[in-house]
């Protein structure tokens, strides 16, 4: 079943154009990495999904309904959250209000709490610095904080964005696995952003590959490490 | 340093405080630097008499006796912020700073000029709660009770809003607003919500200052919102824009420098006080551009 639909997207800042007609849709529970080039429209793609930046053409829709126009605070409230890129905490807040601040949007009040023990067993880090300032935890660490503020919110789909940035790869390992963990443990369906085809054929999934606001391939992540799309998509077509 | 001096240092202190904070909540959930806030003072002040032209005030909700009097006019005041963002404001949400300040002096220039229209540019004498000008005598000073309420009312407003903003869900979602607008909608967080709800606050905290002022000068002057606005505004802008700790530690601070300069300072140079008061301002902010306690905490990490 299809539970994001995207339809002859086009997102434009100013003159400048960030993605042109991309159409694609993923289906409920799946994991869809996209890949591509700096500058290839990845982050954009997200934030239109999110309703944080307007479509300047085209629709979103998830479930068969529409998203454009809704605003992020609505989508939020539909079931979509976000980990965006450079993870955006809330350095001032401590950690446990950082995962507060999304269960606003929830009608299952009684359910927080029990959320909260999920993402605390997921996250043990986060349990022991509970009450620290959001602002003192390491760049790991914040990606964690970044993913369980997501989770909080109990949504159906999560878009994160470049959890690997920045990090170690033994700690990049742990965020996929624990993200794929909880996945499986939710019935998420996931669309990540994620630079390196390498580390998505690993975590396995989907992929889609973007250059210069456009997909120019989409298959199995597993397939695409050795493709020559991918030496395409970010040196060019060989001639 | 006498008694004395100490209250009247923390009165005028924690009135400038209050103003500040008034300011500071606005910008930080929204970027803007809301010129109006002293005109908000100004119709919250003139709430208190029967609208005319003549000199005499005659009181008009200024009557009611004080325990109805005051959630009146904190009522008034937060409805007067809240319709000023809805009508003013929230049209222009996607404007960029610069306009929005643009906006908010045009809307105080408008509100000084109903004012004016509806009572006339004369200051008027106003008799609020007289009573309270009787001293009380505290160990060896005598000071005006006023004063110690006004002492005793700031810290109990800067405690409930610290509680306030620290336990409760509007709270939460105001510090984290104010720490990253885009993101916290993202999270579900309604912007409508927490913009209200920081006008209303605001609003509630002018009318605070504008009942201390009258019961403090017993007059009510159209012009009177702007001049603590200014101190109010300098005070957010020493404390670093956008911290709320920042804005009331400045407005304690200019106001109790204020009072101890008008203590200390030789007679002859009395009367250039603020010039004394200004020269420190600028030389906090040029060791410190981004003022006292701009936040350095929340910067992301790698």
């Amino acid at each position: 079943m299809t539970k994001i639909g995207v339809f002859d997207l086009a997102v434009r800042y100013g003159k400048l154009t960030a993605i042109a007609n991309l159409t694609f849709s993923v289906a409920e529970g799946e994991r869809v990495f996209i890949s591509g080039p700096n500058g290839a429209g990845k982050s954009s793609l997200l934030l239109a999904i999110s309703g944080d930046v307007a479509a300047a053409h085209g629709r979103i829709e998830m479930d068969g309904e529409i998203l454009s126009g809704l605003g992020s605070e609505n989508v939020a409230r539909r079931g979509l959250s976000m980990v965006p890129e450079g993870r955006r905490i809330f350095g001032g807040l401590s950690v446990v209000e950082n995962l507060m601040v999304g269960t606003g949007l929830r009608r299952d009040r009684s359910a927080v709490a029990e959320d909260l023990e999920i993402v605390f067993d997921a996250f043990p880090i986060l349990r022991e610095r509970a009450k620290a300032s959001a602002g003192a935890l390491s760049g790991g660490q914040q990606q964690m904080l970044a993913i369980a503020r997501a989770l909080m919110t109990n949504p159906k789909v999560m878009l994160v964005d470049e959890p690997s940035l920045g990090l170690a790869p033994k700690v990049v390992d742990d965020v996929y696995d624990r993200l794929c963990h909880l996945q499986k443990l939710r019935g998420l369906t996931l669309i990540i952003v994620e630079q390196s085809s390498a580390r998505a054929a690993r975590v396995g999934g989907r992929m889609l590959l973007m250059r210069g606001g456009k997909i120019v391939a989409d298959g199995d992540a597993a397939g695409f490490a050795a493709d020559t799309l991918l030496t395409e998509a970010y040196f060019g077509e060989q001639t | 340093m006498s008694l004395q001096l100490i209250f009247d240092a923390l009165s005028l202190g924690g009135i400038y405080a209050i103003a500040a904070l008034g300011i500071a909540l606005i910008f930080g959930v929204m970027k803007l630097v809301n010129f109006a806030h002293g005109q908000f003072i100004a119709c919250a002040v003139f709430a208190l008499i029967i609208p005319s032209t003549d000199a005499l005030a005659v009181l008009g909700l200024g009557r009611l006796p004080a325990p109805v009097l005051i959630p009146v006019l904190l009522l008034f005041g937060a409805g007067i912020a809240v319709a000023a963002e809805a009508f003013v404001f929230r049209p222009m949400r996607n404007a960029s700073p610069v306009a929005l300040m643009v906006g908010s002096f045009a809307l105080g220039v408008a509100l000084q000029n109903i004012l004016l229209v509806l009572y006339g540019g004369r200051p008027k004498a106003v008799s609020l709660w007289a009573e309270l000008g009787h001293p009380v005598q505290i160990g060896p000073a005598e000071v005006p009770l006023l004063q110690l309420i006004v002492i005793i009312a700031v810290g109990l407003i800067l405690g409930g809003l610290a509680l306030m903003l620290r336990h409760t869900r509007v709270g939460l979602e105001m510090r984290a607003a104010a720490e990253d607008f885009a993101m916290a909608r993202m999270l579900g967080v309604r912007a409508n919500r927490v913009i209200s709800g920081a006008f209303a606050l605001s609003g509630a905290l002018a009318a605070v200052v504008a009942l201390v002022l009258v019961a403090q000068t017993g007059v009510a002057d159209v012009r009177m919102g702007g001049q603590i606005m200014l101190v109010a505004f300098i005070a957010t802008v020493v404390g670093g824009m956008g911290s709320l700790s920042g804005a009331v530690a400045a407005g304690l601070g200019i106001g109790a420098a204020s009072a101890l300069l008008q203590a200390w300072l030789p007679t002859d140079a009395r009367p250039f006080r603020d010039a004394f008061l200004y020269g420190g301002v600028i030389l906090v902010l040029l060791f410190r551009p981004q003022g006292l306690f701009a936040s350095a905490g929340s910067k992301p990490r790698v």
